[in-house]
């Protein structure tokens, strides 16, 4: 059960990746029918955990990485079917299957400790990762951005070319993908702050653990100023663009590097 | 006797421009045309295919002779001589007119090859003679087919894709670049010929203004006036530089108007905005320096035909997928087609053995009057069951025959050992075939 939204999104990295190459309608239907379904399977999956464990499965770094592919998945589906713009699924789908590989393999939902019982708990993580769902789909707006002004400066008008949007929509919609991903990352933050300061008393080691000195708080703050630095430099001083697109790929790479080796390795605050 | 499709027509493969201009179904309306063709009872069915390089009718009927009687009318309809058309009309029959059709749809018949307004009028063509209820059953089919050979051309392969004209591929780059070209500024410096028709183009994309700058402020004037622009001064080029998104350069300047200094400094003053530098003019204008600078995208005559060059060698190699798109929909046809010549003999045998089977049972029916009613109704069931048992596999295997002579003689064969009456409609409605269930 646990491998089916995965098998899915393979599938549907697979389709995305013909209907790239080849540009049969088709094959896009089915691609995007393919993500449609792991997506259901996913909302399954959750559903089921939320009944087994009685709260949303969002304790330990394993099933926020399931529920951010779930909503990057969620987010970049509605993209697709309002824009109607389907070149981007291929980049979208192989980051949800790379990913989806962690929870498919250990999919044992964690029991909330006491010390998230907190309606706070949940606000910031749901926050966060819509945050990274955001800074996921402007990172793949980026690179798009950049294969695609490669090509045109380089005057070899090639693959990406005939198959992605203008430099002009891809740079709007990676400002705005970053606007959205900012404010949740805010709120996510201050949220978290919040909540971190109402259970420091709390006698779980990993909750006297929440301060700048955690490498995961560190790095989130610094995904922070990195993502700040980008609103203002593409409001206030024109990077928009290249450098727009090469500062949301550097800050979702931050992003993942957080995500995954200092979550499951490095923290000493975040690993429930 | 079954229906016969033809197409007929000629285009620019084989007519001169003086004689298309006169054989012209355009001008006075589709409607006239066919008005005049329906006249002459030629066909069954009719459509008037006319573009600016193409005029063809398409007919379904029942005698070879629509040829001649069509290719008339051409004549008499346009007041041309057959002496003057006689060598420039093609005809298609059958599957190679469902082919032919299925071509022109998909552009692999136009002078540029993969446009993609013939589809358009190919719809059209089809839309005015159903409205006046001149298509049946065979040139819907036909047309429908050629509707989707179209859109399949155009969705899976590459043929209709990439400019292949300089200004065209200067106009579909600024699409790449900005998205929307409606809230572009253009500005053209020079005022030559090349210059004047890259206006034109982009002044017909919708672009939302274009200022013209020339060393002369009175040609500027009047080019400006000519594509509905603005003129400006040579001396205020920086500001006019710094308003616009796209600059097409083409004048007849010796040297290099633009270094990439005056590109530096006109791009300090607007970070945040591309600029597309369209550098007609030979000797350039443009110091080729200024496409390294961030935000600025440079192309040259030379490169703008590169794209030209290599868009049609790519259109080339699609021809292979087009074509082969293209057969497998006439392939579709000239199935249904074969199919519904042979429903006039499949009919006629299914009548035959209909009949014998009537007249034993009405040569018995003095032994069945002594049966109960549901007897006898068991008898008529299962008589009929036997029939269409007896019938079901040649009924498939006639209908699967996809070789012209091979079904004629199939036809044929069956006329003599059943002795089958001659057929009176070949477009007669097909008949249901009833897989008969076991009488058990």
């Amino acid at each position: 059960m646990r491998a089916i939204p995965l098998l899915l999104y393979a599938a549907a990295a697979a389709a995305y990746g013909a209907h790239f190459a080849w540009r049969d309608p088709r094959v896009g239907r089915l691609a995007t029918g393919l993500l449609a379904g792991g997506l259901l399977a996913h909302t399954f999956l959750i559903g089921m955990q939320t009944v087994q464990v009685g709260h949303a499965p969002l304790v330990g770094t394993t099933a926020a990485i399931s529920a951010f592919v779930w909503l990057l998945g969620l987010a970049y589906l509605y993209l697709e079917l309002t824009s109607n713009e389907r070149s981007m699924g291929l980049f979208v789908a192989v980051l949800l299957a790379t990913l989806g590989i962690i929870p498919a393999l250990d999919g044992e939902v964690a029991q909330r400790p006491e010390v998230l019982r907190s309606p706070l708990f949940t606000i910031h993580v749901m926050s966060m990762l819509l945050a990274y769902a955001s800074f996921a789909l402007a990172s793949v707006l980026g690179v798009t951005y950049v294969l695609l002004f490669k090509e045109i400066k380089a005057k070899h008008l090639g693959v990406f070319y005939t198959r992605l949007p203008s430099l002009g929509v891809l740079d709007v919609m990676n400002g705005r993908a970053v606007a959205v991903g900012w404010i949740f990352l805010t709120i996510g933050l201050v949220v978290g702050a919040v909540w971190a300061s109402q259970v420091q008393s709390s006698p779980d080691p990993r909750a006297q653990n929440m301060s700048l000195a955690d490498p995961k708080i560190l790095v989130a703050v610094v995904s922070w100023v990195l993502y700040s630095f980008a609103l203002y430099a593409r409001r206030v001083i024109g990077w928009n663009g290249r450098r727009a697109a090469v500062l949301s790929a550097v800050g979702f790479a931050i992003i993942l590097f957080n995500l995954l080796p200092i979550g499951y390795f490095m923290t000493r605050s975040h690993n429930f | 006797m079954s229906v016969r499709l033809f197409a007929i027509g000629l285009s620019h493969q084989t007519a001169p421009i003086e004689l298309r201009e006169r054989v012209d179904f355009a001008r006075d309306g589709l409607e006239a045309a066919l008005a005049g063709l329906a006249a002459r009872n030629i066909a069954r069915e009719m459509a008037v295919l006319s573009t600016c390089n193409r005029a063809e009718v398409y007919v379904a009927a029942d005698t070879d002779d629509a040829v001649d009687l069509v290719a008339r009318f051409f004549g008499e309809y346009h007041g041309v001589s057959p002496a003057d058309l006689q060598s420039h009309l093609y005809v298609h029959r059958g599957a190679d007119a469902a082919r032919h059709l299925f071509r022109v749809a998909a552009g692999l018949e136009s002078l540029v090859v993969g446009e993609p307004q013939i589809l358009g009028q190919v719809k059209s063509a089809y839309t005015v003679a159903s409205d006046q209820h001149y298509t049946g059953t065979v040139l819907n089919r036909l047309f429908h087919l050629a509707f989707s050979a179209g859109k399949r051309v155009r969705s899976e392969t590459g043929l209709g894709e990439g400019a292949v004209s300089v200004s065209y591929a200067a106009i579909s780059l600024a699409k790449k670049i900005f998205g929307d070209l409606s809230r572009l500024e253009v500005l053209i410096l020079g005022t030559g010929e090349m210059g004047k028709l890259t206006g034109l183009h982009l002044r017909a994309q919708g672009v939302r203004g274009i200022t013209v700058a020339s060393r002369t402020r009175a040609t500027a004037d009047r080019l400006a006036e000519q594509i509905e622009g603005a003129a400006c001064d040579w001396a205020d080029l920086d500001t006019a530089l710094g308003r616009a998104d796209i600059v097409v350069t083409a004048t007849g300047a010796q040297a290099a108007i633009l270094t990439k200094a005056d590109i530096q400094r006109v791009m300090k003053t607007r970070p945040e905005r591309p600029l597309f530098l369209i550098d007609i003019a030979l000797p350039r204008d443009v110091d080729p320096d200024a496409g390294t600078l961030e935000q600025v995208f440079l192309y040259n005559l030379d490169d703008l035909q590169g794209i030209v060059k290599k868009n049609l060698a790519r259109r080339t190699a699609e021809l292979a997928r087009a074509d082969a798109i293209v057969s497998s929909e006439a392939a579709k046809f000239a199935a249904w087609l074969q199919s519904r010549e042979i429903i006039p003999t499949v009919v006629a045998l299914r009548e035959r053995f209909e009949s014998i089977r009537r007249a034993e049972l009405d040569r018995l029916q003095h032994k069945l009057t002594g049966l109960p009613p549901e007897a006898q109704a068991q008898v008529d069931h299962i008589t009929k069951l036997i029939v269409e048992k007896l019938l079901l596999t040649p009924t498939e295997q006639l209908k699967a025959v996809s070789d012209d002579a091979l079904a004629a003689s199939y036809s044929d064969a069956l006329n003599r050992l059943f002795s089958l009456p001659p057929s009176e409609d070949p477009l007669a409605e097909e008949p249901v075939v009833v897989k008969p269930r076991n009488a058990t």
